[in-house]
């Protein structure tokens, strides 16, 4: 893949080998959502299917020929015993869950130290994200700002977050990257994309009236081409124009 | 009167079914109308009237909350516009959410609660009957008043969790919105107060011979519910409390700096997350009644179960940021929170596998509560596992404020309302005396099952929808119409449920004590509906198996047992317990209850209106003005009444009682109520040290420049927790005079800490130091604040004993003043906390 991401910062051998999940943020969301819905179903599907087998299996008939021993009205609680067979099938369930969470912390940490790096670091580009009450403004190192995000494709993009006014959470869904947008904090979030075009950022918080409508487009360029137009920019000339900047991600794309 | 007929149990239990029949004992005598007038519902303190009010409350408010979803789905059957507007669906959206969580889905279990658990149990009612119908009407008026909101202007539009500062009055004006907020601390005064019944019931009044662990599982979820519910909702109040006064008055707390927006976050995820398991326990213990009596096995494992249950319990407060993942917090408290989640989802596997286990060899009979409470397991276990999806952080990052967290929520929460809908079934007999009809009832699970799945199940394939939208993705619009078409399918369902429920209340078969072959707990074991007292004397599980004991200790009547010959003995019963009931005359009714709730309604309802401390302008401005100072008057009133109202109820002279054997009933209650106080007051001071460290704590002055005045105060307070000790003394020597002198030495001790933090504060107002004026006024008039209001709250009980005490009460019986004493040492004890952290650090 060859983009730039936290896997040499955690230098953990086992990304090279495949064992864990690894690459960008939409490989690494794909894999583990993949392995997870697999095993989901088939979990589900096993004990979903040993109820319904044995919930026919026992079924009261006219013939009852098992004289075991039932409860009775006035009893005490008590059980059937059967606790070694639960404990067991218990252990098991523990040992699925736990390994399947523990597989994907690596790639939790992947995900962390990017966010984690300073934002003067050599490589990448570095964009605050402010929300307000109902839209999205980009406001890159030089000062520019617009309500587009344009990033390079194949470039680690981190992005620090915030908001003026409410509680709200910035997601571009196709590129897997979403953080909290909260007044009088900032949070640091990364994302590579991989692909140029023309993608959508949403708000995945409730924050008014305008909530449903708070999106933003994100273009992303072939490195060259944003350097060309980030050379372009300065604090005086912001855009809020979307129309023309997905025109011209459709002219990169063709 | 007398039949032939004997109920049948296998395995031996044989009850004569005279024993069956509804004693009888007039209940006109004890106050109580019949059940046909009006007036009894509204005076009735009995748990089964009480429980009864509650499940059909809840089912109102469910169809109410039911049809917001329906219009909810029908905005979402087009991707684009469609029949709400933006603010509208943001409206809807956040009422149904309010209203399903708290308004119908924890009281309908708590109907059931109120109804079976001191039948369970086997105790005539709850510990404290009046305060549980006050709960009720509280709960009752408390949803009131949110319907009222939609008429205010329009309700409150922020979901319901309402995050901050979107929860403001700056963003969200509607007095509406105030009113909501209101309403939810008129409902979780309600809740403490619940809570505090059924704690202080379940651990003094179990039958001899029922230990805590040998609580059937029903009641035992619901023992965990409530401590889980006395702490929740401790915090969730103070955050109610702290967003009211932003609202009402103008503090600062919840706006956009200084952390305001995080420290909403934490304080209501402290508190809900537990009310996941406070709304999902009751459910997992109607699954193990349903599944045990309909399987005809006792449940697998019970002690595991139990233990799981308990560890639930506990970690359920240890796991809130995970609803936080992408806030400012770290990644060594994301580690912590995830390893804390992973270990609270281990336990449910546990209880899941001991259900499913009881099936095997077991005589599974495919009734409705069945039906239901398998229903239910199923959905769980979906819900389960798209939980763990959840649990991986990377993956959570992604589904965040997406519909897979909708889908999921909705297949575990949905999924215990199912086992609760199966609980209607279970017990209709029991409460009503007749049977439902189970063919309708079959039907009725078919049509619900498909349709909860049609609704949820295409949530999950389109999970990319963002959550609170009213317009999406066009690619996404098959599974949405799908979605459509099965919430209506799952509405159309209770229409079958309430015709088949509201036909069977009167052509239904006649309902036999115990209709389900196998039940074992002890509701069964009286007549469909049970009597007043509920028990033909007093139950003991004292030989194991349970048996009804004359006033003498002889069996009278044994509830399992395979004696036969009941029939010389029930005479002997019947007479012997309307004799008891006579000799102890418990009160069953009072009219207070309901007025309270009518004066708290009127005076909140009056108080919503207020801005910056002051009501609006002109006529509109009067109206609630007037209508709050009505409301209060009213409550002030009626609290007197109540307070002077002659109310008796009776203990059992023997019961289980560990591990509250040597705690009186009253003084445990003041205790456990003290409990939830400690977390109001820590959410409280925890708010204010969060605030203070995110605005950077050594920067920060103390309010008071002065300290003086809170040193006097420190005194003042402390001299007259002394001076109730002696009260104390006095009662117990039977000296009225020194009782009456030492209790008024109190009082003015309070009244000169009052009167001194007033003129500390007037002058402060002078100096421009208002309400707000910024956060640091805010927490200090606030924090404070809520402890004067308590210093209040004890003075008016104060002036209550000290008037009773003239009259020459206390001198036989000084518990009331020892337990005031309990309240006033802890008001003293605050204090001790907030003078540092006030006015020295």
């Amino acid at each position: 893949m060859g983009v730039v991401t936290g896997v040499e910062t955690a230098g953990v051998p086992l990304h090279s080998q495949g064992l864990l999940p690894s690459g960008s943020r939409i490989a690494v969301f794909s894999e583990i959502f993949t392995v997870f819905l697999v095993l989901g179903t088939f979990v589900g599907v096993l004990v979903i299917g040993y109820m319904l087998y044995n919930a026919y299996r026992y079924r009261d008939g006219d013939h009852r020929t098992d004289d075991a021993d039932r409860p009775v009205l006035g009893e005490l609680p008590g059980d059937s015993g059967g606790g070694r067979k639960l404990l067991f099938s218990f252990s098991l369930s523990a040992i699925v869950v736990v390994s399947l969470i523990v597989w994907t912390y690596g790639a939790l940490l992947d995900v962390e130290s990017v966010s984690a790096q300073s934002a003067d670091a050599d490589n990448g580009v570095d964009v605050r994200v402010e929300g307000y009450q109902f839209g999205w403004r980009f406001v890159y190192l030089n000062g520019y700002q617009s309500n587009e995000l344009r990033v390079p494709a194949d470039t680690t993009v981190r992005l620090s977050v915030t908001s003026d006014d409410v509680f709200h959470n910035f997601g571009i869904p196709a590129l897997r990257v979403k953080m909290d947008a909260i007044p009088g904090q900032t949070t640091e979030t990364w994302f590579v994309a991989d692909d140029p075009g023309t993608y959508q950022a949403n708000c995945y918080e409730l924050c008014g009236a305008g909530h449903s409508f708070m999106n933003a487009p994100v273009v992303v360029m072939e490195p060259d081409e944003y350097d060309a137009w980030y050379g372009s920019t300065t604090a005086a000339n912001e855009s809020s124009s979307a129309n023309e900047s997905s025109d011209d991600a459709e002219a990169t794309t063709a | 009167m007398t039949h032939d007929r004997h109920t049948e149990t296998d395995g031996g239990a044989t009850i004569d079914d005279e024993f069956l029949e509804p004693v009888v004992v007039d209940e006109s005598e004890m106050g109580l109308p019949p059940m046909t007038s009006v007036k009894r519902w509204l005076l009735t303190t009995n748990h089964k009237d009480v429980g009864i009010l509650y499940l059909v409350t809840s089912l109102f408010f469910f169809v109410f909350a039911g049809i917001l979803a329906l219009l909810i789905r029908l905005q979402l059957w087009s991707p684009g516009e469609g029949i709400l507007s933006a603010v509208a669906y943001n409206q809807t959206v956040s009422a149904h959410g309010l209203l399903m969580v708290f308004w119908f889905i924890s009281p309908l279990a708590f109907g059931f609660a109120n109804y079976v658990v001191p039948l369970q149990i086997g105790a005539k009612d709850l510990a404290f009957p009046r305060l549980n119908a006050l709960s009720y009407w509280l709960y009752l008026f408390s949803g009131l008043l949110f319907l009222v909101s939609f008429f205010q202007g329009g309700t409150l539009d922020g979901g319901w969790t309402m995050y901050a500062p979107l929860n403001i009055a700056t963003y969200t004006p509607n007095i509406g919105a105030t009113t909501v907020v209101l309403a939810l601390i008129l409902f979780t005064i309600g809740i403490t107060m619940s809570s505090v019944n059924f704690l202080t019931t379940i651990h003094r009044m179990r039958a001899e011979g029922m230990t805590l662990m040998r609580l059937p599982l029903f009641s035992m979820s619901i023992l965990l519910t409530v401590w889980m519910m006395l702490f929740a909702f401790a915090a969730l109040l103070a955050a109610l409390l702290i967003l009211t006064s932003d609202r009402l008055l103008g503090t600062s707390y919840f706006a956009a700096d200084a952390g305001g927006s995080i420290l909403w976050a934490h304080l209501f995820w402290f508190f809900g997350h537990p009310e996941v398991y406070i709304v999902f326990f009751p459910a997992l213990g109607v699954m193990a009644e349903v599944f045990q009596t309909f399987t005809g096995r006792r449940l697998v494992g019970r002690k595991w179960f139990v233990a799981s249950m308990v560890l639930v319990a506990v970690q359920s407060f240890m796991v809130w940021m995970h609803h936080m993942f992408l806030t400012s917090i770290n990644l060594p408290v994301k580690t912590l929170f995830m390893a804390t989640t992973i270990g609270i989802s281990l336990p449910f596997d546990l209880m899941v596998f001991a259900l499913i286990y009881t099936l095997v060899k077991g005589r599974v009979r495919f009734t409705t509560p069945f039906l239901f409470a398998f229903g239910a397991l199923v959905l769980f276990i979906l819900g389960g596992i798209t939980g763990v999806f959840l649990g991986a952080v990377v993956l959570d990052y992604e589904f965040r404020g997406t519909y897979w967290v909708v889908a999921h929520f909705h297949y575990v929460m949905v999924g215990g309302a199912t086992a609760l809908f199966g609980a209607i079934y279970y017990w209709f007999p029991k409460i009503t005396g007749r049977m439902y009809d189970e063919f309708l009832g079959k039907v009725h699970f078919a049509m619900y099952f498909v349709g909860f799945n049609l609704l949820y199940f295409p949530m999950f394939l389109a999970w990319e929808t963002p959550r609170r939208v009213y317009e999406y993705d066009i690619g996404l619009t098959p599974w949405h119409r799908l979605a459509t078409i099965g919430a209506f399918l799952l509405g159309a369902s209770f229409l079958v449920m309430f015709y088949n429920l509201y036909r069977s209340l009167s052509v239904g078969e006649s309902a036999p004590a115990n209709p389900w072959e196998y039940a074992t707990t002890a509701e069964w074991a009286v007549s469909s509906p049970p009597p007043l007292e509920n028990f033909p004397g007093r139950p003991s599980y004292a030989t194991g198996m349970l048996s009804f004991l004359t006033a003498s200790g002889t069996p009278a009547v044994s509830g399992g047992g395979r004696t036969d010959g009941g029939v010389a003995d029930a005479h002997r019963l019947d007479t012997q317990s309307a004799h008891d009931a006579h000799a102890h005359h418990d009160s069953h009714a009072s009219p207070w209850p309901v007025v309270i709730a009518l004066g708290a309604f009127l005076a909140l309802l009056g108080l919503s209106a207020l801005k910056q401390g002051a009501f609006p302008e002109g006529v509109v401005g009067m109206v609630y003005g007037g209508t709050a100072l009505f409301g209060s008057v009213v409550l002030a009133l009626s609290l007197v009444q109540f307070g002077r109202e002659s109310f008796h109820t009776s203990e059992p002279d023997v019961a289980e009682r560990w591990p509250f054997a040597g705690v009186e009933r009253t003084k445990l209650g003041v205790w456990i109520f003290l409990a939830s106080d400690v977390v109001l007051f820590g959410a409280f001071i925890g708010s204010y040290i969060f605030i203070r460290v995110a605005a950077g704590w050594m920067g920060w002055e103390p309010v008071p420049h002065d300290p003086v005045p809170g040193l006097v105060n420190t005194y003042l307070l402390l001299t007259s927790s002394f001076s109730v000790v002696l009260a104390l003394v006095a009662a117990q020597k039977r000296n009225r005079t020194w009782l009456v002198a030492t209790l008024s030495l109190t009082f003015l001790l309070g009244v000169a800490f009052l009167v001194n933090k007033g003129l500390e504060w007037v002058e402060l107002f002078h100096e421009g130091v208002t309400f707000s004026s910024g956060v640091q006024a805010s927490t200090f008039y606030l924090t404070t604040g809520l402890h004067a209001v308590h210093v209040i709250l004890g003075l008016l009980i104060l002036g209550f004993l000290i008037a009773r005490a003239v009259g020459g009460a206390y001198l036989d019986d000084e518990r009331p003043v020892e337990y005031f004493g309990l309240y006033w040492h802890f008001v003293d004890i605050v204090w001790l906390f907030l003078f540092p952290l006030f006015y020295i650090l």
